[in-house]
Order: structure tokens, then sequence, then C-alpha cells
């Protein structure tokens, strides 16, 4: 074909690739986006999206915001470059609530003096987005100072728009995911106090088993989400005692052995009473073996080594160092650095060398022991 | 100036004139000698000829498709040590394991992100 024909020079045909090139490359990340953000908490998602609008619209400042709870301020979530504000009160940099309120994005290649803001070198471009859940307008995204210190076009705006609706999206599903998981939490603690109220002897003990063991878990690198779940496991674990009786858990003398036995049974009772959380099954299994023995030995379940859940493990310290360490109607509790000799002697045997290591790690940075 | 005996050579096979021609320019725009072929028929001679660096291919191509064309390359002692990327569309992900199996070092899914495509390439060929 003879191009020479055509109404367009080579400089055209080689700017359409370059602008194609650049849809491509949005289109990749709209692509890419439902992938990067599932399964993120909102923190996450907030500091991810903030990179890809840095990277996708060549921004050296970017920021996301939401309301706070009674809507009369954003507060910012995530950011990058020149912002070094943590609220925005209703009113202040008037360009940002005048895209949130408006709901649509506004651009300005220039601000106006009026709306002097204080987060963009004066007449330089800036982008604000307003951040549109399902339910609601949840915030705004503030795009600034741009590398080539172009103005934004509709085709960034447009961008900008689908990246910040899938955002929005995605920080709302997070919000309402987060409310059921604090639903949950909250649900599970009235149940431990239900519990604690029936026997003194125990009250707080769970609150601080929980301490002890996340204290635990950390030292060991345990993510995010297996701290999680080792809270909520350490927060039920001796929800079975509600089945067993006062007379035995308040008992003012030695406890026989049948009696350790009814006791211990309760492990056993609490993996049945919560058996029906489909959702808690890992919780369930670290609270059904939480009294087992690292070498087997006196296993109630017959469990020995890794085979016994990891935050069974955990656990077994943090309970046996509470426990030792409150009075119990049986006996007045032990000195603290007495229970913590015990339990190092007990690293191979009863409990997990490698809990142990972490449990001795984290008494030390508290109050630093002569070892045993 | 880098004469275009010392750029690198990459050659970029897909059926998608689109796809070619958004690769090469931004291939090019980094300083690479980019090569361009619309099918796989005839392909494997063209590489026996000008050994390239790198080779893009397109996994469904009339005629050859690219994963055979992978597997001749891999194939052919003289030219077995050229890294070789496997596009494909969106959906046909099931197909990875035979991508890898042919030899292919990675496999990119369309869309993808030119930025990101140049960064493999440079990864995969010591280039800027």
């Amino acid at each position: 074909m003879d191009s020479s024909s055509l109404p367009y020079t080579t400089k055209d045909f080689e700017l359409t690739i370059r602008e194609l090139s650049d849809t491509y490359e949005e289109l990749s990340l709209l692509y890419r986006l439902p992938e990067i953000l599932s399964g993120m908490g909102v923190d996450e998602i907030a500091q991810q999206v903030v990179e890809e609008a840095i990277t996708t619209l060549d921004v050296k400042t970017a920021a996301l915001l939401l309301y706070d709870e009674d809507g009369r301020k954003l507060c910012t979530k995530a950011f990058r470059g020149r912002w070094d504000k943590s609220t925005i009160p209703f009113g202040d940099n008037s360009v940002i609530w005048d895209a949130v309120e408006g709901k649509k994005p506004l651009a300005f290649c220039k601000l106006p003096e009026t709306d002097q803001v204080d987060f963009a070198p004066s007449g330089s471009p800036v982008l604000v987005c307003p951040l549109i859940g399902k339910e609601k307008l949840i915030g705004a995204m503030v795009l600034a100072d741009r590398e080539s210190q172009a103005e934004f076009y509709s085709n960034d705006i447009q961008l900008m728009m689908a990246i910040a609706s899938h955002a929005a999206l995605t920080i709302e599903n997070a919000l309402l995911y987060k409310e059921l998981e604090d639903f949950l939490l909250f649900a599970i603690r009235s149940l431990v106090k239900a519990l604690e109220a029936s026997s003194e002897w125990t009250a707080g003990h769970t609150e601080r088993v929980t301490e002890y063991a996340i204290a635990i878990g950390t030292i060991m690198g345990l993510t995010e989400k297996q701290i999680e779940r080792l809270k909520v496991c350490s927060l039920l674990h001796d929800i079975g005692k509600i089945a067993i009786s006062k007379d035995i858990l308040d008992k003012p003398d030695n406890l026989t052995p049948e009696e350790i036995r009814e006791v211990q049974r309760h492990s056993m009772i609490g993996a049945e009473i919560l058996g029906g959380f489909k959702q808690l099954q890992d919780v369930i299994s670290g609270i059904k073996y939480h009294h087992e023995h690292w070498d087997g030995s006196d296993s109630f379940m017959g469990l020995k080594g890794e085979d016994i859940p990891l935050m069974s493990r955990i656990l077994a310290v943090a309970d046996t160092f509470d426990a030792m360490t409150s009075d119990r109607p049986y006996r007045k509790r032990k000195a603290r650095e007495e229970t913590i000799r015990e339990i190092l002697s007990l690293a191979g045997r009863q409990f997990d060398p490698a809990v142990v290591d972490a449990f001795r790690k984290w008494i030390s940075r508290q109050h630093p022991v002569s070892s045993p | 100036m880098v004469s275009p005996g010392n750029m690198k050579k990459v050659l970029v096979i897909d059926d998608e004139p689109f796809i070619l021609m958004m690769i090469e320019a931004k291939l090019s725009e980094a300083g690479l000698n980019v090569l361009t072929l619309r099918e796989g028929r005839d392909a494997l001679s063209f590489i026996r000829g000008e050994l390239p660096d790198l080779v893009i291919l397109d996994w469904m191509m009339p005629g050859l498709s690219g994963i055979e064309l992978c597997r001749m390359v891999k194939e052919d002692p003289e030219l077995s040590h050229i890294p070789i990327f496997l596009l494909t569309a969106k959906g046909q992900d099931a197909d990875k394991e035979a991508a890898f199996e042919s030899g292919a070092s990675l496999y990119i899914t369309k869309p993808f992100s030119p930025k990101a495509l140049l960064k493999m390439v440079n990864d995969a060929i010591g280039g800027q």
C-alpha cells in the first residue's frame, strides 16, 4: 500500500501506536487489579491502589482517603509522595471536597487561586476522583505532581475512575468483612466472659493466655492471618470447661488422677461445642489438642510432635505459663522465675522446643532472667 | 549511539498486527532491535538465519502454533539456548504446564502490561 496517499504521517502513526500501547497498559491493569486485590485487608488494598495509580498515571503524589465514621472528615489510608495530611476536615482543600460531594472526578491543569491546596506545587495539574462503592460514597483519591508535568487528559480520568470504582467496591467489601469479623470476635469474647463469670479462679485467664500466645506466635514468625486464627483459638481454648463440674474446677484440694482426666476432657468438649463452625476447623483442632505432649507421653488423644497442630503447641505453653503463675483453688501460684525454669526444662518433653525457644525470647525481652 | 550490530535482537511472532506493532514500539523505544513475523510457518529457518537473543511467540497462530514452534526451537541444539516467551489469551491458563514442558521460559497472559513485558525482556537478555 502506498502510504503517501493517506492523510497521515509516519509520526501520526507512531503516536497512535503509542496511545494504543497506553490503552493496552491500562486494560491489562484492569484485568490484573481484581486478582491483585483479592483477599487483602483495607490497608493493603489502599496501599496497592496508590502504587498502581502512581505507575499507571505517572504521578509522584497519590493519596487514598476514606470518610471517617461521622462523614465529616476524610482520613488518609495510604499515600505516596508530597502528602502530609492524616485527615482533611470538611471544607479544607475544597477541590477535594468538591469532587467528593459532586460524586464526579475533577481534573485541574492549573488550580484556581482561590482553591489553594498545599500538597501540589502551584500551577501543577491535580486530579481528584471520588470513591463510590455499591452502597455509598466512601472517600476519594488524589493524584498530583505528574512526572511529565502534563495535564490529565480524558483518557487518564477515565482510567483513574475505572481504578477508583474497582478500589471502592473492594474496600467496601473488605470493610464489611472486617465488620463481620469484629462481630464474630465480639460474640466469642462474650461467650468467654460467660464462662469466666462462672468461676472466679479463671477470670482474666483467657485474655492473658491470648496475649502470651500472640506474643510467642509473633516471635515464631507467624503470618498476620495465622496470628488472627491463633487469637480466636486462644480466646476459645477453655470453652469446654462450661461442661466440667464446678465441684472439680473449684475443688480446693489436689485433684485425683480421675479428676485430672475429667478436667482434661474440656479440650475435646470445646471442640465438640464449636464443631458446627465450618469456618473454624483449624481453630477447633487447635483447641482439641492443646493438652497433648510433644513427646507423646501422657497425651490425651495420642498425638505427638508435629502431628499436634502448631496452634495447640503454642497454646500449651501460653496456657501452662498463665495457669502456673495464677492462684488456683488447689494451690498458690508459683513464682514467675520458677515457672519459667520449669517450662524451659520441659522443652522437648511436654512442649515443642521451637515454641519454648520463642517463649524464652519473649520472656527475656520483658525481664531478663538468669538461665536455669 | 549503539550500532545495530551490538543491539540485542528480539523476534516477535504474532498474527495480531496490533500486538506486533505495540511490542515493536515498546521494545525499540528501549533500544532493542525488533524483528517481526505474522505467522509461524518458515519461522524456524528465519530464526536459524537471524539467531535472535530472544523470541516472543503467540500461542494461537494459524499454520504453526507457538507451542509447536517453541518445541522445534528447543530441540535444535544450535537454537535451544534462545529464551522463548509464550503469549496467550486470557482463559487458556490450563495449558500453562504444556507451555513450560515445551521449553518456554515465560508464559504471559494477554492483556499484558507492555511496561512489564519490557522489564521481563531486559531481565532475560541482560539489556538496560
